[in-house]
């Protein structure tokens, strides 16, 4: 009732609050830039948090500890940036994409390319959006993938073609309070369900024991993912890209009353962020103590569990298993509350030994779980092998009292539904301004309106095809992340070419782009390069192509003004 | 296709250097605490 009765107020209220958005293309497309700083800074939070973030990220820590919190050290920066540098001009020149501004600096075919960049990513990372909140719902209620899928799919689609942008941003802003919610709640209940004697402290001490409260790790790496300088130059470049040339995030602050409305709610997101983050790792944290005293199955993947208990050469093997997993988590549950007790006595030599103890358990636990990865890949070879994804969630529908998974589960769809129709609004923002309208010119604004409801029809469409495949990637979150730092370096560099070097003219930073963006491509699939890196690499390779081009091929000819009115 | 057009902001008052140091300033803050609990729980 209480998932049901959010999905119908989504699309009731979007509907209903927003029926005279789509008289005009800059209402439908920007809510006649009208909103707040408050506005723009949840709607930012908002677009960026996805179902994907409620449901990966605590699954993330669960597995991997906190290390992943670095990730977003580089956003405050990119903020504080973005506000200085790109919102002037953006609003200055009273855009409805962020591409528009590359004609003027550049040329057309520039603009296009951009445009087009942006459409393939964000087309592709909307339908991971999509796939997300599917998972969920397969898990609880048994239903078809697919089927989830397109329900959530054409729900999104309804209630993004009626509204427009303003729907958009007025469901974000209520979706924002209740994922807040859902996150405080979830994390009192995970420490209220420790057992007696074992509060938040003790808790982090055993977390800390087990290498999860690993936040920040100064040490450099160029493979590795999650280190505080990775954080500081590929998050920053990640984080740039993301909110200074994305439509989805551009859109967001075009829609603001002013600069300093604009301004502001980028601000606002620097300051919220990172605290967000911590906050969704350490339920992860917690759900990973909390499955120290409580037992774990073997996968949380259930459909690939489910799978193998079904196969008669298999299950014999998994009952094993499970069997011995059953006796091991009782071994695990008495190891992890000695520890808890000696730390509560801070007795030195009784920590050491429970520590000892604590150790060897857990190294019991790593080879029966290698044994079970073993089952299950031979078992099911093209089923997903990590489930991190399915920890947070297992854990709500089988421990939280039923009102509160009902209440979780409309946090999740609501926060997907709002995340994903972000992106679908800038998709169809990107297809009307930058490719509809230049090739059209004489069309009318209620025509354009027409073709942007189409669009996002479109695009919907496209992106429920593309989640019909996300099941089988590593890490929803991650592959997300990994989507968009393939295309956003170079569209970075693009931009900071536009901005900062006045004198590289169109054809050098256009040849520069689609360089750089073809070696970004070549390095992910021949190397094993740390993905944030690419930002840095594909932004670095436009920016010199670029100088290196129009010192060497385009010497003569001379620059082109920026814009007739800048 | 959309004629570029200029807008005339408002006089903006805000004191935007104290902005930029009040998020710069909360990320060192809170990479310090990060430091801390890393160092603390190792």
């Amino acid at each position: 009732m209480v998932l049901g009765g959010t999905l119908l107020f989504i699309v009731g209220y979007g509907t209903w609050r927003t029926r005279t958005a789509g008289r005009t293309l800059d209402g439908y497309l920007l809510g006649g830039r009208q909103a707040s700083w408050w506005g723009i800074g949840l709607s930012i939070i908002a677009t960026q948090a996805s179902a994907i973030t409620f449901l990966s990220t605590p699954g993330q820590a669960y597995a991997d500890g906190m290390r992943f919190i670095q990730f977003y050290f580089g956003l405050p920066v990119a903020m504080v940036l973005i506000a200085i540098f790109a919102v002037p001009i953006f609003h200055r020149l009273q855009v409805f994409t962020a591409y528009e501004y590359l004609e003027g600096r550049f040329d057309r075919r520039t603009r296009t390319l951009a445009a087009v960049l942006f459409l393939v990513q964000r087309g592709l990372s909307n339908g991971l959006s999509l796939y997300a909140p599917a998972l969920v719902l397969s898990a609880l209620l048994g239903w078809d993938i697919s089927l989830t899928v397109w329900l959530i799919g054409g729900l999104m689609i309804a209630y993004t073609v009626t509204g427009g942008s303003s729907a958009v941003a007025v469901t974000q802003q209520f979706q924002v309070g209740v994922i807040f919610t859902g996150m405080v709640v979830a994390g009192y209940l995970l420490v209220h369900y420790l057992p007696a004697g074992v509060g938040f402290s003790e808790a982090m001490q055993v977390a800390g024991h087990q290498g999860k409260l690993n936040l920040v790790d100064f040490s450099f790496d160029f493979k590795d993912r999650y280190n505080f300088w990775s954080g500081m130059t590929g998050g920053l470049f990640l984080a740039l890209s993301y909110f200074g040339t994305d439509q989805s995030q551009v859109q967001r602050y075009l829609a603001g009353r002013s600069q300093r409305e604009s301004r502001l709610g980028l601000l606002m997101n620097g300051l919220v962020k990172v605290p967000m983050q911590f906050g969704i790792l350490l339920i992860g944290v917690l759900l990973f103590v909390f499955y120290q005293f409580n037992p774990a199955p073997l996968t949380f993947n259930r459909p690939l569990l489910n799978q193998v208990a079904a196969s008669p050469t298999y299950a014999p093997q998994l009952q094993k298993l499970q069997a011995d997993q059953a006796t091991l988590s009782v071994a695990q549950r008495t190891a992890t509350q000695q520890l808890a007790r000696a730390y509560t006595s801070h007795n030195p030599e009784q920590i050491a030994a429970a520590q000892t103890h604590r150790q060897a358990v857990a190294a019991a636990a790593l080879g029966l779980q290698a044994r079970a990865q073993a089952l299950f890949k031979a078992a099911a070879p093209t089923a997903e092998a990590k489930d991190t994804d399915y920890v947070f969630i297992t854990f709500v529908l089988h421990y939280l009292p039923h009102g509160l998974v009902g209440l979780l589960l409309a946090v999740v769809l609501s926060a997907a539904m709002g995340s994903a129709a972000g992106g679908l609004n800038a998709l169809a923002s990107t297809t009307v301004v930058d490719l509809y309208r230049p090739a059209y010119p004489r069309a009318t604004d209620s025509r354009c309106v027409r073709v942007s409801r189409w669009a996002t029809v479109g695009w919907g469409v496209l992106g429920i095809g593309f989640a019909l495949f996300a099941a089988r990637l590593e890490n929803l979150i991650q592959a997300v992340n990994i989507l968009g730092s393939l295309f956003y370096g170079a569209m970075l560099g693009l931009f900071m070419v536009a901005f900062f070097l006045p004198k590289i003219q169109a054809s050098a930073a256009f040849w520069a782009t689609v360089v750089a963006q073809a070696t970004v491509l070549l390095l992910f699939w021949q190397t094993d390069i740390g993905y944030l890196w690419f930002n840095i690499i594909g932004c670095g390779l436009v920016v010199g192509l670029a100088w290196l081009v129009q010192r060497v091929v385009f010497a003569t000819s001379s620059p082109r003004p920026l814009s007739p009115k800048e | 296709m959309h004629d570029t057009m200029t807008k005339t902001e408002p006089t903006d008052s805000t004191n935007w250097r104290a902005w930029y140091w009040l998020v710069l300033g909360a990320l060192a803050a809170e990479v310090g605490f990060f430091a801390y609990l890393t160092h603390f729980f190792a």
